[in-house]
């Protein structure tokens, strides 16, 4: 008998009991699917945390001038610290593991623009600090050294401010009150969406001024310096995070005068470092785990129902051999029975999870979701390997539960089964 | 071809039940001529079920030996012992033995698919078998559609499909009213007038008388071998 023939004996046999066959196809499908939709849910998850922690730059490490730690000094004399213009360019010449190097300052203030009021989060930023924070103009330009060196009162405004600030009729060219100046806006940026990672309001919410005006306009009322909110830099090899971490601090440590490792007087904060606390590996692997049980669940339940299925066709399997079929006939017709169930329910499981996966990556699911949250809800992301890894597994379990019963009744003999007492 | 269909010389045939040994073959010496029409009577545990799964290539004798068509069955391998059964013998069951998923017409194929036979020179003799016990306009039931008598001739077609040398029939007419019975055991007596060796095991003894010669068996030997004129 061919390998053809084999086959199209299965599938009648899988059709003449159609229940049976759908209940068992039910956990190898729902198996199948669990493995390429948690997969690619998991791949999605990664990818959503990672941009939704790399917002505000990529590859970001950030420091705010903390005080000298009791550690390395007597209670009564912790000073506090701080940073200025000066200490951004001792890195920018130092630090060779940072790519680039800003100084930043911030305040609350309230902005105006046609008799609507907003109390917004005020930043000074110099042209280096918006490549690291690379964001994407809607319209318009960014901050510029010209801006700074001519201390022009210019603005970039965030995508939510700009909604709710300049409202409808303002765009580039508009003019904003700040705090009792008047600023000219000059670019306009796209939406960033949620940052899991931030330092005050989200860059959505902020107003951009060149640092030169910033610092001039609102200088600190304590300290003679024009001093710095903080510093940021993008370091130049992810991978290199914690060498880019450790030269920022020997530098500033070393200006500041203080220990070389004391971290409260120099605390670096970094999103990368950050995301890798969180054991997204762990719960991908997890996940796997449970998928991939789900799929053995569904593999015993074929061993069942196939072993039933020997048993109950005793009868069945001795007239065949008394009609000439050879123990290989025999064996082949229900490993065949064993391939027909897992192609159907690799088939099926592959549409169900590709599916959902899609599904949930579609616009039409997507759209329903409140728009604060959509940005953490990952897009599962499907790929050729995920979907190989499910068809593979799937076809061990299933095959490994198909040859048992196959062995068993390649082993039934006909005479005892034909016998009738 | 040798002339003698069947040769059977000191079969035995013990199974273990349980802790005991159950000798249902005792030293069975027996030889069938090519064309014989024989029946093999005897009460219930004598062992003639038992000689038929032998005869039949089932199982194979504790000791002893056995001789279909002049070859010995104990030197055949496993797939040539399924050769055997498929080509040179054709079984009919007291149970008909029928697969109740398949078509009549499918049914009596399943030996020619074994047999490698394509698919439409296996439609093109399952329905001529058919035809010969003039069942062909049943080809597409299955067999829970059709009678007794039909699921027996059936299993008769399904049974020449192959044109066996030797048919082996165990209780043909015992789940068939009288009637049924009569047509099954005139199907069977044209069978051996085409040339085949018909050996029907039965404890019917109205079956017995018909055929040309009758073999008694008791606790597993022969106990009687008579021939009738023809």
């Amino acid at each position: 008998m061919s390998p053809f023939e084999s086959l199209r004996e299965a599938l009648r046999l899988l059709r003449a009991q159609p229940l049976r066959s759908l209940l068992t196809l039910f956990g190898l499908v729902w198996g199948t699917a669990a493995v390429i939709f948690l997969l690619s849910w998991g791949v999605g998850l990664r990818t959503m945390l990672d941009t939704a922690f790399q917002r505000a730059g990529k590859n970001l490490v950030q420091t705010w001038a903390g005080k000298i730690s009791e550690d390395f000094s007597p209670a009564v004399d912790r000073r506090f610290l701080w940073y200025t213009q000066a200490d951004v360019e001792a890195l920018r010449e130092r630090a060779p593991e940072l790519d680039r190097v800003a100084g930043e300052t911030r305040r609350h203030a309230p902005a105006a623009f046609r008799g609507r009021a907003l109390s917004l989060e005020v930043r000074g930023v110099e042209p280096e600090g918006e490549a690291i924070r690379d964001i994407p103009l809607a319209s318009g330009r960014l901050i510029t050294h010209e801006d700074m060196a001519q201390s022009r009162r210019v603005l970039v405004v965030g995508h939510r401010a700009r909604e709710r600030l300049l409202g409808a009729e303002g765009r580039v060219g508009s003019w904003v009150r700040i705090d009792g100046a008047s600023f000219q806006v000059v670019g306009v940026l796209e939406r960033v969406g949620t940052q899991l990672s931030r330092d005050g309001a989200e860059i959505d919410d902020q107003l951009w001024v060149p640092l030169s005006v910033h610092v001039a306009l609102w200088p600190n009322p304590w300290l003679p310096v024009e001093m710095l909110s903080s510093i940021l830099a993008r370091a130049k090899d992810r991978d290199r995070i914690d060498a880019a971490e450790g030269e920022m601090r020997r530098v500033l440590a070393d200006r500041l005068g203080v220990a070389a490792d004391d971290e409260e007087a120099v605390p670096i904060f970094s999103p990368v470092k950050m995301l890798r606390r969180i054991p997204i590996d762990q719960q991908n692997g997890l996940n796997l785990l449970i998928a991939l049980t789900t799929l053995l669940v569904g593999g015993i339940g074929i061993l069942a129902m196939m072993l039933d299925s020997v048993q109950e066709r005793r009868a069945e399997i001795g007239v065949r051999l008394a009609l000439g079929a050879r123990q290989r006939d025999v064996l082949l017709q229900f490993l065949w029975e064993g391939v027909a169930i897992v192609v159907l329910g690799g088939a099926l499981g592959v549409a169900l999870g590709a599916g959902g996966a899609l599904f949930l990556g579609s616009d039409a699911f997507r759209s329903g979701i409140p728009a604060p949250l959509r940005d953490l809800v990952p897009v599962p992301e499907l790929s050729a390997a995920v979907v190989l890894l499910a068809v593979v597994a799937m076809a061990v379990v299933a095959l490994t539960a198909g040859v048992v019963p196959a062995w068993h009744a390649a082993r039934i003999d006909p005479a005892e089964t034909l016998r009738v007492e | 071809m040798s002339a003698v269909a069947i040769r059977l010389a000191d079969v035995h045939k013990t199974y273990a039940i349980g802790e005991n040994e159950v000798h249902a073959l005792r030293g069975l010496d027996l030889e069938i001529g090519r064309g014989e029409y024989v029946s093999v009577m005897g009460p219930s545990g004598s062992g003639k079920s038992t000689l038929l799964e032998i005869l039949g290539c089932l199982s194979q004798p504790s000791a002893g030996r056995y001789w279909l068509n002049g070859v010995a069955v104990d030197e055949v391998d496993a797939d040539g012992l399924a050769k055997l059964r498929g080509e040179a013998i054709g079984f009919v069951f007291q149970a008909f033995n029928l697969l109740p998923r398949m078509t009549l017409l499918e049914n009596v194929a399943l030996p020619l698919l074994y047999r490698g036979v394509p698919r439409a020179a296996r439609h093109e003799r399952a329905l001529a078998s058919l035809a010969r016990v003039s069942l062909e306009h049943r080809a597409a039931h299955r067999p829970g559609e059709v009678s007794g008598g039909e699921r027996q001739r059936a299993a008769i077609a399904r049974a020449l499909v192959n044109r066996p040398s030797l048919l082996l029939a165990d209780e043909p007419t015992g789940n068939l009213d009288s009637a049924h019975g009569r047509e099954i055991l005139g199907l069977l007596e044209g069978i051996h007038a085409d040339g085949a060796t018909v050996v029907i095991v039965t404890h019917d003894p109205i079956i017995g008388a018909r055929t040309r010669r009758h073999i008694g068996i008791r606790d597993g030997a022969i106990e009687s071998d008579e021939r009738s004129a023809a």
